[in-house]
């Protein structure tokens, strides 16, 4: 044991040495890949281009050197590394220690750029034997992004440092004998996968964007760019959305106010790109079908990734005020740089190729699905600019007026909630309209039954009490929604029962798996639905407190608390008060609840711990939020929050019916093998 | 006769779910107005109802001023405007819709029109666009496409 930790601690003294090499390393084949990229794009060379996509592997392997080099320093209590001493502490658990490396600025960053690197590898792996005229300037784009990570974090923001004190010499080395640990809001477990599925998210929207700019660079503006760049944005799309969701799950759980989503700035800045990416998700469909709206969705794909990288520069920057405030520095002015060339280049570009982008199809009829993914669109975006406006007014209105306004959830709900019920009401219209043109008959046919079994639901929920307006037509809309999602699904196996002889499992089973994209798309419907009835819950959310100490009694709508006992207690990492209370409903015994104040010893900050009896009806929620220090009794609040549970179910179902969507179909596969063969005998020809 | 009916019903269920909403207004409590201040301790930057300080001196102090302008009878919007007068307007987590502060509420309403507007012009000018049909090679939902498509593969010994 002495033995592994003597080796550990000499390997340890160097691990910043390798930590660093790593980075520039990465930086310098970051730099070659560009170079090799753009000469392999101008004069069509091979060698210049496989050089490139080398380079990039390359560049993920450096990227992965330097994350081992900074985990390894962090899981061994190497605290003469001042991003460790100042995230991470030696009883912190080990997942935790794992997730000190995206818990502070640097280690954020590498993690960034880490993930960048994956994407890249994947992309270039991926595209071996495909997309081969695309691949010179994808490979430029994606290393260009590369070379600006990899700089930041080399110059700007090196989690390489070593831990200095002022001396009678000057700063000097020092090996601190313990860290200030992990922010003790992020020591919760959805924390150890909420950043990086948020971060893949963001950091995955690089990919579309470079076959975009490439496409747009080589003129090869037809059906093949538009098929890789949808692929390549589903997979941030879904990890962007099971990401927020995680996030909400954390806030729910951890901030201790009975919500989940607070539109904070950096909650927005992850919206942001999801709401755009949805939209070009939609319109992308337009293009294939139909060879219309190539300039919108160019467009889509810029805002996306200019989105992606403005979240992470809002996250960052420091320059609106948010409770996410867990990695701030001065990093603000180099991010705008970076933006502005982005924005700057893709327009430019946009704008010069706009003769190669234009509409091959006339639309034959206002009533059909190319206008619903039009109006669709139309909402998402028009949804983007409002959060972006509201996020940003802030600093608009200190620049302005010099004072810094607050722009928060009234704000947001009041311009977001309308908008979110036409999105919803769209959800389900949008799919029952045919291509090109929908009759009068077919729209009857189509929507007769989901509008009355939805105005038979309205009518019924007013009649059992709900008042709350928007709540009300939110469960309006998820009817009609519904309905019109599993009438699909009725429709179609219904058919196949017909035609193909098959029992109704087996049909609906084969219809799915024959169009997985349509499917999978409806799936995602279905999930939307269920995330909306859990907004609406939100409407009838109550809550009461109290201090309580042995004995005392709190009632909330149908439930009953008793404190039990107050316990104080202590472990290695943080000290305790924990409420042992015991709950009834309807007088019947329900459950037992142990809400905890904690103090983390490390970093001496105080947090709660929330006991959370969750149901598919309501949540019961306790907090204890504090001790009187007057009478020694515990502040105990407790909320009741209604359908809470629809969200999570809901997130679950929409990772699975977006992974559906992502399957190919065997058709689909099949139609690929032929694409591949075609490209290769082409390129075979050209010798190329 | 039927569809005008229904649409008939449609309308009048859609009219009257505000009206029977709006019948039921909730009484004004401090946790109702916690998410329209903000808490100005300066530590959370979060909406006085969510502070996650357990001992915030300051929302406290909030709290207890809120609690008694509600006991002395006075309306949401006077309490809003007497916590603006003591701490700000920053204290309120919406800008109150007057001078410059009115573009924040203006311009998303601005923005969704001016997208209709262009979503409208897009409309008309693919309407007018003469049809130039282009072999697209994406794959096609229609069942029977499918099925032939499918036969052919097969067919070509590529199945």
């Amino acid at each position: 044991m002495v033995y592994i930790q003597a080796i550990a601690n000499t390997i340890g003294v160097y691990m910043n040495q390798v930590g660093s090499l790593g980075l520039i390393a990465a930086l310098a084949f970051a730099v070659f890949a560009v170079i090799a990229g753009v000469v392999g794009g101008r004069l069509r060379s091979l060698r210049a281009t496989r050089s490139a996509e080398r380079a990039t592997l390359a560049f993920f392997a450096m990227i992965t050197l330097s994350v081992v080099a900074l985990e390894y320093m962090i899981l061994t209590n190497d605290f003469h590394n001042a991003y460790v001493a100042e995230h991470s502490n030696r009883d912190l658990l080990t997942y935790y220690k794992v997730a000190a490396l995206w818990s502070g600025q640097e280690g954020s960053l590498l993690f960034w750029t880490w993930l960048l690197s994956i994407y890249c590898a994947l992309a270039v792996w991926l595209n071996r034997k495909k997309n081969r005229q695309l691949m010179p300037y994808v490979v430029a784009v994606l290393m260009g992004t590369g070379t600006f990570f990899s700089s930041l974090v080399f110059f700007i923001a090196n989690p390489f440092q070593e831990l200095t004190l002022a001396g009678s010499a000057g700063m000097q080395a020092y090996i601190a004998p313990d860290g200030k640990g992990l922010n003790p809001l992020l020591q919760y477990h959805s924390m150890v996968i909420h950043p990086p599925m948020l971060y893949l998210g963001y950091v995955g929207m690089v990919v579309p964007f470079a076959f975009c700019m490439a496409a747009l660079i080589t003129r090869q503006l037809g059906d093949n760019w538009i098929r890789t760049t949808r692929r390549w944005t589903m997979v941030p799309w879904m990890l962007l959305g099971c990401g927020i969701l995680l996030g909400g799950n954390w806030a729910y759980a951890v901030l201790g106010w009975g919500g989940y989503w607070g539109w904070d700035p950096v909650e927005n800045a992850s919206l942001l790109p999801f709401l755009s990416a949805t939209a070009f998700l939609h319109s992308v469909m337009v293009q294939e079908k139909r060879g219309m709206l190539k300039v919108w969705n160019v467009s889509l794909v810029i805002l996306s990734f200019f989105l992606s990288i403005f979240g992470t520069f809002l996250t960052r920057s420091g320059i609106v005020s948010s409770v996410h405030a867990f990695a701030q520095s001065s990093i603000g002015p180099f991010f705008a740089v970076f933006i502005a060339i982005i924005v700057f280049f893709s327009v430019t570009l946009l704008f010069l190729r706009l003769d190669h982008l234009k509409s091959e199809n006339k639309l034959d009829s206002v009533v059909s699905r190319e206008s619903g993914f039009l109006f669709n669109n139309w909402i998402l975006l028009a949804l983007v600019f409002a959060v972006f406006w509201g996020t940003l007014f802030p600093v608009i209105s200190k620049a302005v007026q010099n004072v810094t306004v607050t722009v928060g959830a009234p704000f947001f709900n009041k311009v977001a909630i309308p908008m979110g019920l036409l999105l919803l009401f769209l959800t389900g219209a949008g799919p029952l309209l045919a291509w090109r043109k929908t009759s009068f008959q077919s729209l009857k046919r189509n929507f007769t039954m989901p509008l009355i079994l939805a105005l038979v639901g309205g009518v019924g929920l007013v009649v059992g009490g709900v008042r709350d307006f928007y709540a009300w037509m939110t469960f309006f809309l998820c009817i009609f929604v519904m309905i019109c999602i599993l009438g699909e699904f009725w429709k179609g196996a219904r058919t196949r029962m017909k035609t193909a002889h098959e029992n109704f499992a087996q049909a609906l089973y084969n219809l799915t798996m024959r169009n997985t994209r349509r499917y999978g798309g409806y799936i995602v419907h279905v999930a939307m639905v269920l995330l909306f009835v859990g907004f609406a819950g939100q409407a009838f959310k109550t809550n009461t407190k109290a201090l309580m100490q042995q004995g005392d009694l709190l009632r909330i709508n149908n439930y009953l608390l008793r404190c039990d006992s107050l316990i104080n207690g202590d472990n290695p990492n943080y000290e305790y008060t924990r409420a042992m209370i015991t709950v009834t409903k309807n007088g019947h015994a329900f459950a037992s609840m142990h809400p905890e104040k904690r103090f983390y010893k490390a970093s001496q900050q105080p947090t709660s711990y929330v006991a959370i009896h969750p149901a598919l009806s309501e949540d019961l929620y306790v907090v204890l939020a504090g001790m009187d220090s007057d009478t020694g009794k515990a502040a105990i609040e407790v909320f009741v929050n209604p359908l809470v549970m629809w969200v999570w179910i809901g997130g679950v179902v929409f990772l699975l019916g977006t992974l559906l969507a992502m399957v190919p179909s065997r058709v689909e596969r099949e139609m690929a093998d032929i694409r591949q063969s075609q490209e290769m005998t082409v390129q075979a020809g050209n010798a190329y | 006769m039927r569809t005008r009916l229904a649409t008939g019903f449609l309308i009048a269920v859609l009219l009257a779910a505000p009206a029977a909403c709006a019948a039921s207004g909730r009484p004004l409590t401090v946790d109702s107005l916690g998410n329209k201040v903000m808490c100005v301790c300066g530590g959370c930057v979060a909406p006085l109802g969510q502070c996650p300080h357990m001992d915030c001196g300051t929302k406290a102090e909030m709290k207890a001023i809120i609690q008694k302008e509600i006991a002395d009878g006075k309306d949401e919007a006077t309490i809003l405007q007497d916590l603006s007068l003591r701490y700000g307007v920053q204290v309120l987590t919406a800008p109150p819709a007057k001078g410059f502060n009115l573009a924040v509420w203006i311009l998303p309403g601005v923005g969704l029109l001016a997208g209709l507007a262009v979503v409208l012009v897009i409309v008309r000018r693919w309407r007018r666009k003469p049809a130039i049909e282009v072999a697209r090679t994406s794959v096609s939902d229609d069942p029977k496409t499918l099925a032939a498509v499918e036969a052919e593969i097969k067919s070509s010994g590529l199945g």
